[in-house]
């Protein structure tokens, strides 16, 4: 076949496709857009008033978390360059940018970038086709968005968002929300729909709308935030009001003369009828927990791996994660999960890093989560061995990795508690330590083993690659459920952990990035998550100390529902650790 | 070579044309066919129970505010004059139920064809009557009303090359005038027997199944507001009208 007639085929061919595509975008969503605040005015702008839930689909969680919610939150350095999320955004001031990215050759819309003055609330709408990341990726104040045209209708769904606002008194969603959002474009207005669902703090989803009108006005300042120090408040402290001793609650019906029941919110008071005489609004009810534990584990059986950023991976498998560190110099490896995950973890391992060797292991605790696959790990691995230490150890040592720990570590994996057998040969530390910290310099960054006294367990450490400004945090912060707290640990411990943790963290920007820290289990974060997670620890911490000052007995603790606004997102019925086991933990430690 | 490649794009040209030509061949003049009605051309459907679902503006839609209280809405010096004068004694006054403030109001809507080029709006709240006609020939009443003179249009979406292919959407947008004015609010907040309204009916799935109507307001009255007040405001279906509570205004 001639060049030329194969040249005819291809132009032929293309126009034939081009003329059986699909619609592609109608509408030009494109330029700039002043919002109107002709509705929620006063909630938007100054800000909506303590107590006033009215209207909102909240649960009685919800409304538990908004209660204790105290604005001097806002004043903690870590809260205070926060964006709103884009569950919040939109309802935000300053002006809002629609920009398209598109392909030069395709001419087709790769993305939408919306960009909104305040705090420089900048978002990605993919509109190439691209999935949504794995649930154990990172989340942001944007999240994950992806769009498509419906019509000439916008419609956008984001995931992997963090915990954030739907309004500013403490009304609250969690990291498991999710919104579906229409951009409908009429004249030189446009119409925002989103729609909000929380299985943890809504009983159905939130609609709201938001209106802008284009402008000509390209003005776009910049909004930079550096966080300082406000107000003076004691290391680790966490502003919030005790249950039922938020005095300002009841302000707002009373100022304006609305009915109490009502601006506490519930699916119901949005209903034309809520207001009549004579309707009496129904009880809304936590979610229950989820019976099988805190989220779907068996689904992760696999390890899989995730690039975090510089030299450090995070390896997720069966809800367990690990952690490697690649260079020339070979492979560290932070926790190797369980035994029988150890062949999985290796081979992802080998995936990622090739056949450099395996040189360090770094247990976080003695948990069999953890320190299972100790002995396969070490024996894939090889050691450098001479001098004095081969004399110890002998050589046979350069025939697997080396394994630091905390030597409580060691103690509790030669005598552990229960019916578990003693470890023994490889599934061993090889190298412990007793100070405050140890500390490893590999593949050309400084590694800190930071010992974290009673938290989760009594042998605890948080790793942190100081080049690649990645943590890996052990179980003292797990994503999943409230924290595991074994005999040897305690609540404090947690919570010192945590603000040890938060020590370290760097945000690059609006609280979000810079240091990344991959928890015992869940997905990846960074400060902002840590902050949210620490925030809940030490609430709960401070209402239980509160509780035991008050001489309430655990069963009376436990029947005062004190964990009820974080229960439906942390907590569970069944399986390894439910609630009831973390209050007692946590009760124990305190009293 | 260069004449090649022009033959062949000629080429591409007439086969992207050829089911259009197609069509055409060996037929003669096409018999004149009726366009469809508006209720058969309706690229959404509006019909049915719905029920507004009050997430904005609660304190000032569920409850009548106090005197003078016109947060959000852009009055000018003259329409504030107007609003610190309501009398209290007019709350529930059908001035609050009349096209331009209706859609604020807490409500139910059944939405109906009336016939084939008139949709009906009613509200139990007030108990209203709003009709959307689709016959631009229809003469302007002489009369302002409180629902004012409302004309519809479908605005439908694609166009595009392949747009045939795409599920038939679109919008429906209502032009009312001839209003005699009334209130934005319960509180007197008003608009003039000048204003004109402009509403864009968007009808959607949610994620859960659930079917919404969302109602883009805007309110255009040089007389009382310094610029086009806009709001948007959402009902979800129900299954039946088993809900309706009539409730009348005070005419």
């Amino acid at each position: 076949m001639k060049p030329t007639t194969v040249g005819v085929i291809i132009v032929v061919g293309f126009f034939a496709v081009v003329g059986v595509r699909p619609a592609s975008a109608q509408v030009d969503l494109s330029g700039m857009w002043a919002p109107i605040f002709h509705e929620d005015q006063i909630e938007r702008v100054p800000g909506p008033e303590i107590g006033d839930y009215s209207g909102l689909p909240i649960n009685d969680a919800a409304r538990m978390r908004a209660d204790s919610w105290m604005s001097s939150l806002l004043t903690l350095p870590e809260h205070q360059c926060k964006p709103h999320p884009s569950t919040y955004g939109f309802r935000g001031v300053g002006n809002l940018r629609i920009t398209a990215e598109v392909d030069r050759a395709t001419q087709a819309t790769i993305k939408l970038n919306t960009h909104i003055q305040w705090q420089e609330q900048e978002r990605e709408i993919w509109m190439d086709g691209r999935p949504h990341p794995p649930e154990y990726a990172a989340h942001t104040w944007q999240g994950f968005s992806t769009g498509r045209w419906d019509g000439n209708v916008l419609v956008v769904t984001t995931t992997h968002l963090k915990a954030g606002w739907i309004r500013r008194n403490g009304l609250l969603i969690t990291d498991h929300a999710t919104m579906t959002e229409r951009f409908i474009r009429h004249g030189n207005y446009l119409t925002h729909i989103y729609m909000i669902e929380d299985p943890s703090y809504l009983t159905e989803p939130l609609i709201k709308t938001n209106g802008f009108a284009l402008t000509l006005n390209p003005a776009m300042p910049p909004y930079p935030c550096h966080p300082a120090v406000e107000v003076p408040h004691d290391k680790g402290e966490v502003p919030h009001y005790l249950p039922g001793e938020n005095p300002f609650l009841g302000e707002y019906a009373n100022k304006n003369n609305l009915p109490p029941q009502e601006v506490r919110g519930g699916a119901e008071t949005a209903l034309p009828e809520s207001i009549k005489p004579g309707f009496k609004l129904q009880a809304t009810q936590s979610p229950k927990p989820r019976a099988q534990g805190p989220e779907p584990r068996a689904q992760a059986q696999d390890v899989k791996s995730l690039h975090v950023q510089g030299k450090v991976w995070m390896l997720v498998g069966n809800g367990i994660n690990a952690a490697v560190q690649i260079g020339e110099e070979g492979v560290l490896i932070v926790d190797t999960m369980t035994d029988t995950q150890a062949d999985k973890l290796i081979a992802e391992v080998r995936k990622i890093a090739g056949d450099k060797p395996i040189r360090w292991i770094i247990n976080t605790h003695a948990h069999p989560d953890h320190t299972g696959g100790n002995a396969k790990v070490a024996e894939a691995g090889e050691s450098v061995v001479g001098g004095n230490f081969a004399a110890q150890v002998g050589q046979a040592a350069a025939n697997s990795a080396q394994i630091i720990a905390h030597e409580n570590v060691m103690k509790r994996l030669v005598a552990p508690r229960g019916n578990a057998k003693p470890a023994t040969g490889l599934m061993l530390p090889t190298d412990t330590f007793f100070t405050e910290e140890n500390e490893l310099y590999f593949n050309g960054e400084a590694i800190q083993i930071l010992f974290q006294p009673d938290a989760h367990t009594d042998g605890d450490v948080i790793v942190f690659f100081r080049k690649s400004d990645v943590v890996v945090a052990g179980d003292v912060f797990n994503t999943l459920s409230f924290p595991v707290i074994d005999e040897s640990g305690s609540l404090n411990g947690i919570v010192a952990s945590l603000n040890r943790i938060l020590d370290i963290t760097v945000p690059r920007d609006k609280q979000e990035g810079g240091t990344y820290v991959i928890p015992g289990h869940g997905r990846l974060t960074d400060e902002a998550d840590v902050v949210e997670y620490r925030d809940m620890m030490t609430i709960i911490r401070d209402r239980l100390v509160d509780a035991i000052k008050k001489g309430k007995t655990l069963e009376q603790v436990k029947a005062a529902g004190l964990l009820r606004d974080y229960e439906g997102r942390y907590g569970a019925t069944q399986g390894t650790w439910t609630t009831d086991r973390f209050l007692e933990a946590a009760y124990r430690s305190l009293k | 070579m260069r004449r090649r490649v022009v033959i062949a794009v000629m080429v591409a040209w007439a086969v992207s044309l050829a089911p259009s030509l197609g069509a055409q061949r060996g037929q003669g003049p096409a018999p004149p066919v009726a366009p469809p009605t508006p209720q058969a051309a309706s690229p959404i459907d509006v019909t049915g129970y719905w029920v507004s679902i009050v997430t904005e503006d609660w304190r000032w839609r569920m409850v009548t505010p106090p005197k003078g209280d016109v947060a959000s809405v852009p009055l000018n010096a003259e329409g504030t004059k107007i609003a610190n004068s309501w009398d209290p004694a007019t709350d529930g006054s059908c001035l609050a139920y009349g096209a331009a403030g209706l859609m604020r109001i807490p409500t139910r809507l059944h939405i109906t064809w009336e016939n084939e080029r008139t949709i009906k709006i009613e509200t139990d709240a007030g108990q209203q009557t709003r009709r959307l006609m689709f016959d631009k020939t229809q003469a302007t009443p002489a009369q302002r009303t409180l629902q004012g003179f409302s004309l519809a249009e479908w605005e439908v979406a694609g166009g595009g090359r392949g747009a045939a292919q795409a599920p038939r959407t679109g919008n429906l947008k209502v032009a009312t005038t001839m209003m005699s004015g009334g209130w934005l609010r319960r509180n007197g907040v008003p608009y003039s027997e000048n204003a004109a309204l402009t509403e864009y009916f968007d009808r959607f799935a949610a994620p859960n199944g659930d079917e919404w109507l969302v109602v883009t307001t805007i309110v255009s009255d040089a007389k009382y507001l310094n610029q086009d007040f806009v709001t948007s405001t959402h009902f979800k279906k129900e299954p039946n009208g088993t809900k309706w509570a009539p409730a009348a205004c005070k005419s």
